[in-house]
């Protein structure tokens, strides 16, 4: 890309390529971190994912101060207008994924005394989310290297990720019918996965900027979608 | 979803008829290729924005319009500029009537030395004298739609030129409007005005081009991006890229637009 005539404005734009290539290190280590304190019951691990979110939440809030401030001075255009857009955008996205890892940790943290059920239980879980990192880290990838064809890779690789969710889903049920013992842990669980399948849900929205970051239009799909629990609730207690 | 033209806050109507048609148009300062091989269409009641680096072409182009460069004998244009169907650069157009017809407001306001109400009357007595009632009312009509008249109204009798800049802007707009033009060219028209005076002649724009066809030339992109519903970006003597408003600015498909409206240009 050219230079601004201006260089300070080019000086803005990379101070917010800079924090936000930043932030999705982060939300990367948060959530694998999250994911291996679960499986170990490692509460000192889960303490520090904890604690990292709160600076992840700076850093959203520093990249949309710094993007509003940009459109102020600069009165932004074209490609220029998309790139801040896209940056509060894929902040927000990236600070959501913080909160869940968060979340993911919190629970490992709770579940840490509690009563376990087969440990296979958590693979399916620690699965599916080394598939979510791989999509995390593949969406922003795409965005470092304005990667429009990575991104909807991405996008579409969601599917599994939802098809996934949906088998777990049946799996942790069959658990708890199996042994009410299992139920406080495997609720736990159940929310985790839950988690995952947003943090993936977070990856295609990053996709989708990205997509219009590069192209400059809105991706007009329907998002692969094949989590089908909304219709199985039902078929699954009701038998 | 919504296309790009349809999230246009003015609304674009892309069937509007052609006002003034450019057609494989050149034009020469003595030896010197200003313009070359123009082709545009200027869509009746819609603002077309002119944008490109100085000496790109835009000034002259509007020159044209309204036969000014005419006055310079060694300045020649070739081609088609249609208005209404008619060539105007041809040498059996009556260039006063044309003028009557494209108005033309300039980047620095040139009220002429005399009273508000002769500046806008002097348009008006150069093509018709209607009687004293008639004039009145159509002055008071210019000056309202020039949003100046609530200022001018108790002043009529003093001079023009003791207006301030924004001012006199409107009254030169004023005196362009009484003479019911069809199209209406502007040259850089708030260049030289405060944010204030250049909001309201944004605001006047806005109101003119439900019953003009105007044609404005800017360097201030952000304007372009406000007013128009078309814009060009000239080059070289070019037109680089023509196309509804909204996508020069927020996805035009050249390489040099995107450089020029994104401050890379050079």
């Amino acid at each position: 890309m050219t230079d601004h005539i201006v260089r300070s404005y080019d000086a803005e734009l990379e101070g917010i390529r800079r924090s936000l290539a930043e932030m999705g290190g982060m939300s990367e280590r948060m959530l694998g971190d999250s994911t291996v304190a679960l499986v170990r019951r490692d509460t000192t691990l889960a303490q520090k994912v904890i604690s990292a979110d709160q600076r992840l939440d700076n850093l959203q809030r520093d990249v949309e101060e710094r993007a509003v401030l940009t459109i102020a001075r600069r009165q932004p255009l074209a490609n220029d207008l998309r790139e801040l857009i896209s940056a509060i955008r894929i902040a927000s996205d990236i600070e959501r994924v913080g909160d869940l890892a968060k979340n993911i940790a919190k629970r490992a943290v709770a579940i840490s005394g509690q009563f376990s059920p087969p440990h296979r239980a958590v693979v399916g879980l620690e699965h599916m989310s080394r598939l979510v990192q791989a999509q995390l880290k593949d969406v922003l990838d795409a965005y470092a290297s304005a990667n429009e064809q990575k991104a909807l890779e991405v996008w579409h690789r969601d599917g599994e990720i939802d098809a996934l969710y949906t088998s777990l889903f049946r799996e942790l049920l069959t658990y708890m019918m199996e042994d009410p013992r299992n139920i406080t842990f495997c609720t736990h669980l159940l929310f985790c996965a839950k988690n995952i399948e947003r943090i993936g849900d977070h990856t295609t929205n990053i996709a989708e900027t990205i997509h219009y970051l590069v192209t400059g239009e809105s991706l007009d799909l329907n998002r692969p979608k094949l989590d089908t629990t909304d219709i199985n609730v039902e078929a699954v207690t009701g038998s | 979803m919504l296309s790009t033209l349809e999230l246009s806050p003015q609304s674009l109507d892309a069937d509007a008829p052609v006002r003034i048609a450019v057609k494989n148009l050149d034009f020469y300062y003595g030896e010197h290729k200003a313009l070359k091989n123009i082709n545009l269409d200027f869509r009746d009641r819609h603002v077309t924005a002119l944008i490109g680096p100085s000496g790109c072409g835009k000034s002259t182009l509007l020159r044209i319009f309204n036969r000014i460069y005419s006055l310079y004998p060694e300045q020649k244009a070739t081609g088609e500029v249609l208005l209404d169907g008619r060539n105007v650069i041809s040498n059996d157009i009556d260039v006063n009537e044309l003028r009557s017809r494209i108005g033309m407001v300039f980047q620095k306001p040139t009220p002429f030395p005399m009273s508000i109400y002769d500046n806008v009357a002097f348009g008006i007595r150069l093509y018709e004298k209607p009687p004293k009632s008639e004039l009145d009312d159509r002055i008071e009509g210019a000056l309202r739609r020039a949003a100046l008249w609530d200022e001018v109204k108790d002043k009529l009798k003093a001079s023009g030129m003791g207006l301030s800049g924004g001012q006199q802007q409107r009254l030169c707009i004023a005196r362009t409007i009484a003479q019911k033009p069809e199209v209406i060219l502007f040259d850089e028209p708030t260049s030289a005005l405060d944010p204030i005076s250049t909001g309201k002649i944004e605001d006047l724009l806005e109101q003119l081009k439900t019953d003009f066809t105007i044609v404005i030339v800017t360097h201030n992109m952000q304007q372009a991006a406000r007013i128009s519903q078309y814009t060009a970006f000239m080059y070289l003597g070019e037109v680089i890229e023509f196309a509804a408003t909204n996508t020069i600015f927020m996805n035009p498909s050249k390489k040099q637009t995107q450089d020029y409206v994104t401050g890379r240009f050079g």
